[in-house]
């Protein structure tokens, strides 16, 4: 049995309200979705172990907790983060050309290190509503998109159904490792305050 | 906007924000809502180009200096005790899974013109020059008293009413000299004038166990943490409690108004020509200025540097305590250094500050003696600030006004005003007592 190296690697979610952020994150970690739209409460972050060749991490996803509907997230939430992930509701035209301003906002704030080859990755949500007839984002569009932006990887998902959600953060998960890698953070040696070890979401797939 | 609340809080300085992932918690529904596009208020962290900004007004900091966003300058400089009332409140409401801290690596007071370290253990005790033999024996017999005094247990009080007899008695009972009673009151117990002497004993050695207890705490060099990227983590951090339990955050809201009805009292919040109804309305005293009253000043110096603050051991966070007789002032002075050791500055650059009770208007002339003990400044910014009270009847007018953050070198304070205006606008007390020995508890498992 190889030695497993455990590894906590830090992934945001952007996008407009309402486009399933929260869903996405809780279909991939627990299985569940919920058609109760409230503006995102009570989520917050979740963390999945993975599995990765030999080498086993925890995937922290971070939600913004509702604090995107004014603009309002702070330094403190993008600070670290080693994949983005960026989402847009496919039958909203407006929450697909927001992605751009989510982009920059981002790396504004996350000031990282290498700019251009920072890992991104697009999830364009909620492919099931009304089978599709309502959709106003094509596929060719967001792709195009993807591309200008230094080829994004792109998947289309519906949190809901369950649909592409589990590839979608397969992807996401490698990107946010390979970066993890290359940056080599100076981590001062902390200290712990409250002791107090945050209930992880055991969902480790061997 | 357009809604209606329970409570809506205005600016996100850190005590607002911790009432706001309080009032968030019980299930209040809030709307927190600040002027600036960013956290903090008063009590935020600024990076260089807001620095240069706020201080220079222009928005060109020197390049040699490295990247903006490498820099979290702390506008209210304080440390946090490792077993004081912030810690708690960080531990009750489980903001600590947001947040790193490190230990700060010394704690120093300034005597006869030299900087010496507070002793952090029994040996660097006997060894330090603070105190000659026999008074170190005395002050030993002083300190078992605190450390083994319990407010419900009267065996341990040897006959003493703390609540009576005053601090000086105390003192005076155990024969220490001047210069050690300047030490353990200003060092220690971490008052910031003479006055705590003349008043009952109690709180002086509340201050001075919870002093030995932060010691003890993570055996760092001092009794102090702090943050990773400066404090303005904090605020960011009480902020993301409220949002998760269903707090609306709006920043970058100008000219937030509080309307009130006929009757003085609060009935919401205009911003932007959209109006939001409310109960109460808790905010910082920028908010309301009308409602508080000036109460001092304090006067800062901001300053990167390239090198720890001399004869701190190369510290790369320290606190040097400048005590008010040393100076032939009313207030201490209080040197802050941290460094990019916190992430707070680029690599190889420190931040100092000095900082005091304002007692005159030249903050240059004023904080003299302490940016004298800094050593070569790369670059240096001074202000004065005005500390404000409110004067509002809270339960006619519906609003909860926070003092202004003062000139000591802990959150203490802070988080008493906290612990107060929750009890005023819930009606509940905030009991932080038992998490920590839970902590204790599970620290032991």
């Amino acid at each position: 049995m190889p030695s497993r190296r455990r590894t906590l690697l830090k992934v945001i979610i952007l996008g407009d309200s309402g486009v399933g952020k929260t869903s996405l994150m809780n279909q991939y970690v627990n299985k569940k979705f919920s058609n109760q739209y409230k503006a995102t409460i009570g989520a917050d972050f979740l963390t999945k172990e993975v599995q990765f060749e030999d080498r086993l991490f925890t995937l922290q996803i971070w939600d913004t907790a509702g604090q995107e509907r004014f603009q309002s997230l702070g330094v403190a939430f993008y600070r670290g983060a080693d994949c983005c992930v960026l989402v847009y509701d496919v039958n909203s035209m407006k929450s697909f050309d927001n992605l751009n301003n989510w982009r920059e906002e981002f790396l504004i704030q996350a000031s990282p290190s290498d700019p251009e080859n920072f890992p991104f990755v697009v999830i364009g949500n909620k492919i099931d509503i009304d089978g599709g007839n309502s959709r106003v984002v094509s596929e060719k569009k967001a792709r195009a998109w993807c591309a200008s932006k230094g080829n994004i990887p792109y998947f289309e998902t519906s949190a809901k159904e369950g649909l592409n959600v589990e590839e979608a953060f397969q992807c996401i998960a490698k990107n946010a490792l390979k970066s993890g890698e290359e940056e080599e953070l100076y981590l001062p040696d902390t200290i712990d305050v409250g002791n107090s070890s945050q209930p992880r979401a055991t969902g480790c797939e061997c | 906007m357009d809604e209606e609340y329970d409570v809506i809080v205005l600016g996100t300085g850190l005590k607002e924000c911790i009432l706001s992932g309080l009032l968030s918690v019980d299930g209040l529904k809030v709307l927190h809502m600040d002027r600036n596009d960013y956290y903090g208020g008063a009590s935020t962290s600024l990076n260089l180009t807001q620095l240069w900004k706020r201080f220079r007004g222009d928005d060109t900091p020197s390049e040699n200096l490295g990247s903006s966003r490498e820099y979290n300058v702390d506008m209210i400089p304080k440390f946090m005790m490792a077993n004081g009332a912030l810690v708690r409140v960080l531990i009750h409401t489980d903001v600590t899974k947001y947040l790193n801290f490190k230990a700060v690596d010394g704690s120093f007071v300034y005597n006869k013109g030299k900087i010496y370290k507070v002793p952090a253990t029994d040996v660097e005790a006997l060894k330090s020059p603070l105190m000659g033999l026999f008074e170190k024996r005395r002050a030993r017999k002083f300190f078992i008293y605190v450390q083994d005094y319990e407010t419900n247990d009267p065996k341990s009080h040897e006959g003493l009413d703390l609540n009576q007899v005053t601090a000086r008695q105390l003192i005076s009972k155990y024969g220490l000299e001047d210069d050690t009673v300047d030490f353990i009151g200003h060092a220690l117990a971490l008052h910031r004038d003479d006055s705590y002497l003349d008043e009952p004993a109690k709180d002086f050695v509340d201050r001075v166990k919870i002093y030995a207890e932060s010691l003890a705490r993570f055996q760092g060099g001092s009794p102090y943490i702090y943050p990773l990227y400066g404090l303005g983590e904090l605020p960011q951090a009480f902020a993301r409690l409220s949002a998760v339990y269903g707090g609306t955050y709006m920043l970058n809201k100008p000219e937030c108004k509080v309307e009130f009805d006929d009757n003085g009292k609060a009935i919401g919040v205009t911003s932007e020509g959209e109006t939001a109804k409310c109960k109460k309305v808790v905010c910082d005293p920028s908010y309301l200025s009308d409602k508080v009253q000036k109460v001092g000043k304090v006067a800062r110096a901001i300053c990167i540097m390239s090198h720890p603050i001399p004869d701190t051991n190369d510290s790369h966070s320290a606190q040097v305590i400048l005590p008010q007789k040393q100076l032939g002032r009313k207030s201490d002075m209080y040197l802050f250094c941290c460094s990019y050791a916190h992430n707070v500055a680029a690599k190889g650059k420190y931040i100092a500050f000095v900082t005091t009770e304002a007692e005159t208007d030249q903050p240059e002339v004023e904080l003299k003696p302490g940016i004298d003990l800094l050593g070569p400044v790369d670059e240096i910014f001074y202000d004065i600030y005005d500390r404000f009270e409110p004067c509002n009847d809270h339960e006619a007018d519906g609003c909860f006004i926070s003092t202004s953050y003062d000139a000591t070198t802990h959150f203490e304070t802070t988080v008493k005003d906290v612990v107060e205006l929750y009890s005023k606008i819930t009606g509940k007390v905030l009991d932080l007592s038992v998490d920590l020995s839970a902590a204790s508890a599970a620290t032991e498992e």
